[in-house]
């Protein structure tokens, strides 16, 4: 796998120039919602993978990289937008950079290029579950079990190992039907022997006894024995062995057809009624009709998925994957349609059988029909037993089974007009023949005999090759489901206890007994949590949505585990992190940094306070984060740091623009304040609704620091230690004298200071506002690392320090003695 | 490091090697299958199948 070390990115989305040096860390992107942050991600994504998630799946449809990824002023000009990230490859220890055009998204180019790196690289463009986005996440938490299953399944890649069993699936079903016909086959030939023999059932002695009676007579040894290879006309000559016309067997053949045609039409009646009925319900029910009929298309599209083109329309999917998850959602929604479906192919499968019968009895008749010249009946005969063969392929999908209603509700046999008359003249004919000698008779009889007693071991011979084949599928089948049902059990016990674990690390303040049981079923995955100790219930049932949230960054960080193991190195977490209440994100930082101290994260949010707690925890640093404070559509994200802000706020002034210079100047302020308060621990007036002002914030922040460097004086004092004393005191004049040059202490009562008039000002009177702000947030800001000042710990702090602890303020006095 | 897929797949074939039912051509044939970059269709499989043990010589 890989980390990522820098991206440039140009024209892509909203951005048109930006470079980000990731560092090979965790990193985070924080800036209001559309400052342009999801770009970073899609762009990241795209270079690594050739796709953008945001770009595809629901709701997408008509959306595509090519046209709609490039910065909306080169849509014309897609050649212009590009994305080129440094990689390092954590199993080759290389670096290798990767380009990638907007306009050609399947066409990389990779530096240097070598066919180790390309390998590595196209392991990871295999896998787009790299990037998660909040839209996403509630599809594992929300969804029905079938859709969780689904969609569980597609990011660990399933879905293939659905497709061999669905192939292996078919397959058997194929070769069972193959079994069955051959075992019809068997039947038929059987039938065809003992009509000739005249026996009532068939077995070796009754066989022989037949045999040898005309062997006797034609002064042939008798057979002893019936083996694999005897043969029943042996010692004959070849002429006479030849001649296959025997009167009375014949006459037999004849006569058996004559008996049997006149009732066919009620065999499998009772199979052909039932499809009918269910025939006229699809008729009475459009929609279901519909439904079946879309089905066994679906299925047929389905086994010929190949690709992300649709093989029924030629719509180009964004993925194979999409394009299955597709047909199988529109399979799993016909479940009526699925049972008529099965009751109409099970009904016509007998039938089908019937009709191999029916055609074995029409194909010896047609035999002697045609050696007795009787050509015109002959070729009538051709044409019916085609005409079965016909049917019989129709009876084997569900659109053939419905154009057959008329059939089946007259005769599904459909024996011809004239067969009966014909079939009598041919009786007639054969029956006015001279008898045979004796001789005759017996040499026919055992050239007929033996005939058919190889086509009946030929049928045998086939149905057991047919039923062996059979069964090797259906136990490959059958062996296949268990390893897969095996192996997904172990992997969703393991998915279950790691998210269990992940949540309960999140919420181990409120949920340390949290529990959670997957539950796969054939098609579906259930999913219930235990709430505070009450049960398992749905997670939707009573956890909040922030909860449920969380839930589902854990199960995918779960999955992320499970399918790349310790190979987990890189994901793009867009917005995600956001679902985590403010109480426990440290603890999900902690989660991050203990259970995937070795994955780098790209993680965006909104949220610029979860964006500096995120470097008070330490899961990024000042390195390596970055802000976007605003964006327009000319720029792009426009980066924030402290010196910027300060020169865009001179930049704006300078033009005259107080308007927007005191904007910015605002909004950082109103960050900065909002931060130091939860940073101090602050106690502005509470506010139910959360929606602090500017206002509420920085004289409670003010007040709380000179509260904190008065402790600190305290306990300095009681420790006897002048310096510090004296520095600490040096400070809080300081901070003193800056807040009297803001004029923060006269926003209540001074209404031509407060900062809703600052776009009022003129631009003179602003420069000194300016000023004085600068240096007030400056004297929360360590001149070393630039962190702000924070408490430690957050209740009952006993320090005031800076991340780097170049200042480092002690607030406990020495203990009274 | 094995896909979920090859893990399946090995245990698969191995779960196969014990039974009388599949001869050892014909698990062969099915790992070529699996292991083939095309995704198997159930064609493929009802070939391996019914493809007799010694090959198409007659």
């Amino acid at each position: 796998m890989i980390k990522l070390e820098s991206a440039h990115i140009e024209e892509v989305r909203g951005i048109r120039n930006l470079d980000i040096d990731f560092q090979k860390s965790t990193f985070a992107i924080s800036g209001p919602n559309g400052s342009g942050k999801s770009g970073v991600i899609d762009a990241i994504e795209f270079a690594l993978t050739g796709s953008m998630s945001r770009l595809r799946g629901r709701g997408t449809k008509g959306l595509s990289v090519a046209e709609h990824g490039p910065h909306v002023d080169k849509a014309k000009f897609p050649d212009a937008a590009f994305v080129r990230v440094k990689v390092f490859l954590t199993d080759l220890g290389k670096s290798a950079t990767v380009t990638r055009k907007l306009k050609t998204p399947t066409k990389v180019v990779i530096e240097p290029p070598e066919s180790d790196i390309a390998a590595a690289l196209a392991e990871v463009a295999a896998h787009p579950e790299i990037a998660l986005s909040r839209r996403e996440i509630l599809r594992f938490i929300l969804v029905e079990p079938t859709k969780r299953s689904e969609e569980i399944q597609t990011i660990l890649k399933l879905d293939d190992i659905g497709q061999v069993r669905a192939a292996l699936n078919t397959a058997q079903n194929r070769l069972q039907t193959a079994h069955e016909m051959a075992t019809t086959q068997v039947q038929s030939s059987r039938e065809a022997l003992l009509t000739h023999l005249q026996l009532p059932a068939l077995n070796s002695e009754a066989l022989l006894g037949a045999v040898n009676k005309r062997r006797t007579l034609l002064g042939l040894p008798e057979i002893a024995e019936l083996t694999s290879d005897t043969k029943l006309d042996d010692g004959m000559t070849s002429v006479a062995a030849g001649q296959e016309f025997n009167k009375q067997s014949a006459l037999r053949d004849l006569n058996a057809g004559a008996a049997a045609f006149p009732g066919v039409a009620s065999q499998a009646a009772a199979e052909a009624a039932a499809i009918v009925t269910d025939i006229e319900k699809l008729e009475t029910d459009p929609a279901l009709l519909i439904a079946v009929q879309r089905r066994a298309f679906v299925e047929k599209g389905l086994e010929l998925v190949d690709g992300p083109e649709c093989p029924l329309c030629d719509h180009a999917w964004q993925s194979e994957g999409a394009l299955r998850a597709h047909l199988a959602e529109k399979l799993a929604k016909s479940k009526e349609a699925q049972g008529i479906q099965r009751a109409m192919l099970s009904n016509a499968s007998t039938i089908a059988q019937a009709a191999v019968r029916l055609g074995s009895i029409v194909a010896g008749v047609q035999r002697l029909a045609a050696g007795q010249g009787e050509a015109a009946f002959a070729q009538l005969l051709t044409a019916w037993k085609t005409d079965l063969e016909g049917l019989r392929a129709s009876l084997g999908t569900v659109d053939g089974i419905v154009g057959l209603k008329e059939r089946l509700v007259s005769a599904w046999p459909a024996v011809p007009a004239t067969v009966e008359k014909n079939l009598a003249d041919l009786i007639a004919k054969v029956t006015a023949k001279p008898d045979q000698t004796a001789t005759v008779d017996a040499q026919t009889f055992l050239a007929t005999a033996q005939l058919r007693l190889g086509d009946y071991r030929e049928a045998m011979r086939k149905e057991k090759a047919a039923k062996l084949v059979a069964e090797a599928a259906r136990r490959a089948y059958d062996a296949y489901c268990g390893v897969l049902e095996a192996e997904l059990n172990t992997l969703y016990e393991e998915v279950e206890k790691d998210f269990s674990r992940f949540y309960r690390l999140v919420n181990e303040d409120d949920e340390a007994g949290f529990t959670a049981k997957l539950t796969p079923t054939e098609g579906s995955l259930g999913f219930d949590v235990n709430f505070y100790d009450r049960g398992l219930f749905p997670p939707a049932a009573y956890h909040s949505e922030g909860h449920q949230d969380g839930m589902g960054v854990c199960l995918y960080l779960a999955l992320m585990k499970r399918l790349f193991e310790k190979r987990f190195a890189f994901a793009l977490l867009d917005d995600v992190v956001m679902s985590v209440d403010t109480g426990h994100r440290y603890q999900f930082c902690k989660l991050l940094k203990t259970e995937f101290p070795d994955t780098q994260f790209i993680i965006t949010t909104h949220d610029r306070l979860w964006a500096e707690q995120m470097k008070s925890a330490g899961l990024v640093t000042r390195k390596t984060s970055v802000s976007f404070h605003s964006w327009t559509i000319d720029t792009g994200p426009l980066v924030e740091s402290n010196a910027e802000i300060w020169q865009e706020i001179d930049r704006a002034l300078s033009k005259g623009k107080v308007e927007a210079a005191a904007a910015a100047l605002r909004r950082h302020l109103e960050f900065v304040s909002r931060h130091l308060a939860d940073q101090l621990g602050a106690s502005p007036q509470f506010r139910a609704d959360g929606n602090y002002e500017l206002g509420d914030l920085l004289p409670s922040v003010l007040k709380r620091a000179k509260d904190l460097y008065g402790k600190a004086i305290a306990a300095a004092q009681s420790w006897g230690n002048t310096a510090a004393k004296e520095a600490i005191a040096s400070r809080k004049d300081a901070l003193s004298a800056s807040n009297g040059a803001a004029g923060v202490e006269q926003w209540a009562v001074n209404k031509a200071v407060h900062y809703n008039e600052w776009a009022n000002f003129g631009r003179k009177d602003f420069q000194p506002v300016v000023a004085a702000f600068k240096e007030l947030v400056e004297h929360f800001q360590c001149g070393a690392c630039q962190s702000f000042l924070f408490i430690s710990p957050r209740s009952n702090p006993d320090s005031m320090r800076c991340a780097c602890s170049a200042v480092n303020l002690n607030l406990a006095a020495k203990p009274k003695t | 490091m094995p896909t979920l897929q090859q893990q399946i797949a090995d245990k698969f074939l191995a779960e196969l090697a014990k039974s009388t039912e599949v001869s050892a051509e014909k698990i062969e044939r099915l790992r070529s299958v699996l292991s083939a970059a095309k995704k198997p269709k159930a064609d493929d499989f009802v070939k391996v199948f019914t493809e007799p043990d010694h090959g198409d010589i007659k």
